[in-house]
C-alpha cells in the first residue's frame, strides 16, 4: 500500500470535501433550466404573518392537490417581510417565487426594478369584475398622481395583483347611533353625545409612526390636506392639513380613550369589542379578526361599517392598504408563479378564498348577499373601492415620509407639540429627505 | 525541505508555528464574520447608494440630523436611569444573600430564579410589559386602582417621562439579576480569613463592605459597566414593542434610531456613518474603562 505524506493527505481530504459539499449544488445546477416554462416541484411564497396570509395558507394546499406543485408559505412579521424582500431583491435572490407586498411598498420595489411584469411577461389583463383602482395600485410607474422623477418616462406595467382588498373604513355602534355619520362633524357630534366615564366617543390609533399615519391620513385627505401636491411639493404644513390634524388630535381627542398616543390596532379593537367605545376607523382584518369574531367580541351584530365620512372638502376619502402578490425578478419559476396567481383570482377560487377568511377584490363577491351575512363590511368595502380611495404617495421614500409624519401626529396626539408645530417641523424634515432623494421640494 | 520563517529577525520555533496554525481557523472565522463586515460598513459610510465615493458627506448628514441628538439624549437618560439602579439593587441583593442565606439549596433556588429573566427573549418581555403598562387594560393601573392609590388611569406609555421610566423598568427587571449573579460570585472569592479577622476586630457590616468586600468587587463593577453599556446600546426589542420610540421621539434610543435610518429611510450611507461614529465613540469609552480593568486579580 502506497504511503502518502501528511501534506498530501490534507490536500486530498480538502479536494474530496469540496467535491462532496458542492455535489448537491452541481446537481441543482444541472436540474435548473434557464427558461421559466418548466413545471417546478415547489413554489415558495414570502408572506406576511397574520390575518392577511391566513386564507392564502388555507387555499394553497388546494392548488397543490390540483397541480402537484408544493406550495411553501414562508411567513415574516410585517417589518421583517419588507426588510427581507428589499435585501433579497438587492441581491437578485431566487429564494422566493412569489411575494406578498403591502401596496405602499410598490414604489420601492418598482423603482428597484425588483419584480417581473405580469402583463407583458405572463399575459395578465384587467377583469371588469375587479375595480380598476386595484390594478392601478399594482402598476408601476403609477397611472395617476405624481410620478417619482427617476421613474418619469418609463413604460407602465402591472407588477402586482391584489389578493387582500383592504381599504380603510369607518365603524360605529349602530345600536346607539341610529343614523350613519355622513361627515366628520357628525362623528364629533356623536362622540360628544355618547362619551361618558369608561365609554369613549372615539378611538384614536395614535401610536408613533405607521399606526398614527394610517389612522390620520383619511382625515387629512377628507379635510383637503395632503402630504404632497401633484408635483411633489410638501403641503403638510398647509392650512387644510393643520386643520385636519388639529381636528383629530385636539377636537376629537377630547372624547377619545386615555393613552391614545400609545394605542395601536389591537388596543382599538379591544376597546370596541368589549363595548367601551363608540366609533373609529378600521381595516377589514380588524373586523373579521376581532370585532365580529365569535367568542372574542361582545358587539357582534352591533357594529355598522361605512366608507370614510366626508370632511370639509366635501369628500370622504378612504385609504388603500391592499396586499398584492408579485413575482420577484430573481425567481426561476415565473410562469408557474403567474399560473398560481391566475388560479387564485378566478371567481370560484376567490370565493373559496373568501369563505376561508379572505378579503376579495371582485365586486360580484363583495356584493354577494350570502358572503355579506358573514362579512358585514363587504358593502362598505365595495363602496369604498368604487369611490376610488387614495393610495399612500407613490414614492420610494414613503417609509421615511411615513416615519416622520407618523411621529409628528403622535407628538400632537400626546400633546408634546401643537399640531401646527408638529406638522411644520415634519414638513421641513420631509422636504429635506425628498430633496436628498432627488425630488423637487 | 524544512521551511523556516523569520519574525522580526528571529526564526519561529516549531511550537510557535504550530500555535499559529492552531489559531488560524479561529482568526479566520473572526476575520470573516467581524472584520469583513466592518470593512464593508466603513466603505459604505464613504459611499453613495450607487457605490460612488462621497467623502465625509454621509458623516456630515448623520451628525447634522437633529434626531441623532434626540436619540443620544434618550440613550443617555436611559443609561443614567438603568445602570445605577441595576448596580445598586444587584449589589444589595448579592450582599443580602451572601450574608444571610446559608442553605445551599436556597442559594441554588435563588440562582435559578436570577437566571430566568436573562434567558427570556426580549420580545416576550416586551409583550408582557405592554400588558402591564398598556392604556385602558394594563394590569398596573388596575392594581393601583383596586388598592385605592389612583382614581384615574395613569398614561404610562403616553407621556415622555413615564414612558422612559416604563421602558427603563423593563431593563431593570431583566438585567438586575445579571448584576446580582456577577457580584454574588465575586463575594464568594473574598477570603474568609480577612472577614473573620475583621469581625474579631469588631468592624461594622458597612466597614467590612467598604474595606474588604468592595476591594474584591471593584474589578467586577467595571466588568458590569463594560457589558451593560454594550447592552444599553443594543436595547431594541422591548422599546419597539412598548412605545415604538414614542411619544414623539422621547424613547427612541440610538439602536432604534439607527434601525429606522437603515430600514425605514433606507439611507444606507447615513446608517453606515452612524455605525462607524458609534463604534469609534464606544471604542474610546471602552479603552478608558479597560485601563481600569486589571487583567489578573491580585
Amino acid at each position: 500500500m502506497q504511503r502518502i505524506t501528511r501534506r498530501e493527505f490534507v490536500k486530498r481530504t480538502a479536494v474530496a470535501g469540496a467535491m462532496l459539499t458542492s455535489f448537491p449544488a452541481i446537481l441543482e445546477a444541472c436540474n435548473s433550466s434557464p427558461t421559466t416554462s418548466n413545471k417546478p416541484s415547489k413554489l415558495t411564497i414570502a408572506a406576511v404573518q397574520g390575518a392577511e396570509d391566513g386564507p392564502l395558507k388555507k387555499v394553497a394546499p388546494m392548488y397543490q392537490s390540483q397541480t402537484g406543485i408544493t406550495m411553501e408559505v414562508v411567513e415574516f412579521p410585517y417589518d421583517q417581510l419588507f426588510e427581507k424582500l428589499v435585501t433579497t431583491f438587492q441581491a437578485n435572490g431566487s429564494s422566493y417565487d412569489l411575494c406578498m407586498m403591502d401596496d405602499p411598498w410598490m414604489p420601492k420595489f418598482g423603482t428597484m426594478g425588483a419584480l417581473q411584469p405580469l402583463d407583458s411577461n405572463f399575459g395578465f389583463t384587467r377583469d371588469s369584475d375587479i375595480p380598476s383602482i386595484v390594478y392601478d395600485v399594482g402598476t408601476w410607474p403609477p397611472p395617476k398622481g405624481p410620478v417619482p422623477p427617476s421613474e418619469q418616462g418609463k413604460s407602465q406595467h402591472l407588477y402586482g395583483i391584489t389578493i387582500v382588498g383592504n381599504v380603510e373604513m369607518f365603524m360605529y355602534r349602530k345600536d346607539m347611533v341610529t343614523t350613519a355619520p355622513a361627515s366628520w362633524d357628525d362623528v364629533l357630534a356623536n362622540a360628544q353625545k355618547f362619551n361618558k366615564s369608561n365609554f369613549y366617543g372615539y378611538v384614536i390609533r395614535g401610536k408613533a409612526t405607521n399606526p398614527a399615519s394610517s389612522d390620520s391620513l383619511p382625515i387629512l385627505w377628507s379635510f383637503g390636506g395632503d402630504i404632497f401636491d401633484t408635483s411633489w411639493k410638501v403641503t403638510l404644513d398647509s392650512t387644510a392639513s393643520i386643520d385636519a390634524i388639529t381636528f383629530l388630535t385636539q377636537t376629537l381627542k377630547k372624547y377619545a380613550e386615555p393613552g391614545a398616543a400609545n394605542t395601536d390596532a389591537a388596543d382599538r379593537d379591544r376597546l370596541i369589542s368589549i363595548g367601551q367605545a363608540l366609533q373609529s376607523t378600521t381595516w377589514p382584518a380588524e373586523v373579521t379578526g376581532v370585532v365580529e369574531a365569535q367568542g372574542v367580541s361582545q358587539v357582534i351584530g352591533k357594529m355598522a361599517y361605512i366608507p370614510i365620512p366626508k370632511g370639509p372638502s366635501g369628500k370622504g376619502i378612504g385609504m388603500m392598504g391592499n396586499w398584492l402578490l408579485g413575482i420577484p425578478k430573481g425567481s426561476k419559476n415565473g410562469s408557474a408563479a403567474a399560473d398560481f396567481i391566475k388560479w387564485l383570482i378566478k371567481s370560484d377560487n376567490m370565493k373559496t378564498y373568501v369563505q376561508n377568511g379572505g378579503i376579495p377584490t371582485r365586486t360580484s363577491l363583495l356584493n354577494d348577499a350570502t358572503l355579506g351575512q358573514t362579512n358585514p363590511y363587504f358593502p362598505a368595502l365595495a363602496q369604498s373601492l368604487a369611490a376610488g380611495p387614495n393610495w399612500r404617495p407613490r414614492t420610494d421614500q414613503w417609509n421615511a415620509v411615513e416615519t416622520i409624519y407618523g411621529t409628528a401626529v403622535n407628538q400632537a396626539v400626546a400633546g408634546l407639540k401643537s399640531p401646527k408645530d408638529a406638522l411644520t417641523a415634519a414638513a421641513d424634515q420631509i422636504r429635506s429627505a425628498m430633496k436628498q432623494a432627488g425630488y423637487p421640494s | 525541505m524544512r521551511v523556516v520563517k523569520k519574525v522580526g529577525g528571529r526564526r519561529l520555533s516549531r511550537q510557535e508555528r504550530q500555535a499559529y496554525l492552531i489559531l488560524l481557523p479561529a482568526v479566520g472565522i473572526v476575520f470573516v464574520i467581524v472584520t469583513i463586515p466592518f470593512v464593508l460598513v466603513v466603505m459604505q459610510s464613504f459611499s453613495a447608494d450607487d457605490g460612488s465615493w462621497v467623502g465625509f458627506r454621509n458623516f456630515s448628514r448623520a451628525l447634522g440630523n437633529p434626531l441623532l441628538y434626540d436619540a443620544i439624549r434618550a440613550t443617555g437618560v436611559y443609561t443614567l436611569i438603568v445602570l445605577p439602579i441595576e448596580i445598586l439593587v444587584g449589589l444589595g441583593f448579592a450582599l443580602l444573600v451572601h450574608r444571610t442565606v446559608r442553605r445551599p439549596g436556597l442559594r441554588a433556588a435563588i440562582y435559578v430564579l436570577a437566571i430566568l429573566p436573562l434567558v427570556v427573549p426580549p420580545v416576550a418581555i416586551g409583550v408582557v410589559a405592554r400588558l402591564i403598562y398598556a392604556p385602558s387594560y394594563g394590569v398596573l393601573n388596575v392594581i393601583l386602582e383596586r388598592l385605592g392609590l389612583i382614581h384615574q388611569e395613569i398614561d404610562w406609555l403616553g407621556t415622555p417621562t413615564l414612558a422612559m421610566l416604563s421602558v427603563a423598568s423593563v431593563d431593570v427587571w431583566q438585567w438586575t439579576p445579571f448584576v446580582y449573579l456577577v457580584l454574588f460570585s465575586g463575594l464568594q472569592t473574598v477570603p474568609r480569613e480577612s472577614v473573620e479577622a475583621a469581625q474579631i476586630d469588631g468592624v461594622t457590616w458597612w466597614t467590612q463592605f467598604l474595606y474588604i468586600d468592595l476591594f474584591y468587587l471593584r474589578p467586577l463593577f467595571l466588568l458590569i459597566l463594560f457589558f451593560r453599556l454594550a447592552d444599553v446600546l443594543r436595547v431594541f426589542d422591548h422599546i419597539f414593542i412598548l412605545t415604538g420610540g414614542g411619544p414623539g421621539t422621547s424613547t427612541q434610543l440610538l439602536s432604534l434610531y439607527m434601525y429606522r435610518v437603515e430600514f425605514k429611510f433606507f439611507d444606507m450611507g447615513q446608517a453606515a456613518a452612524l455605525a462607524v461614529v458609534v463604534l469609534v465613540s464606544f471604542s474610546v469609552i471602552y479603552t478608558l474603562i479597560s485601563r481600569f480593568l486589571p487583567l489578573e486579580r491580585a
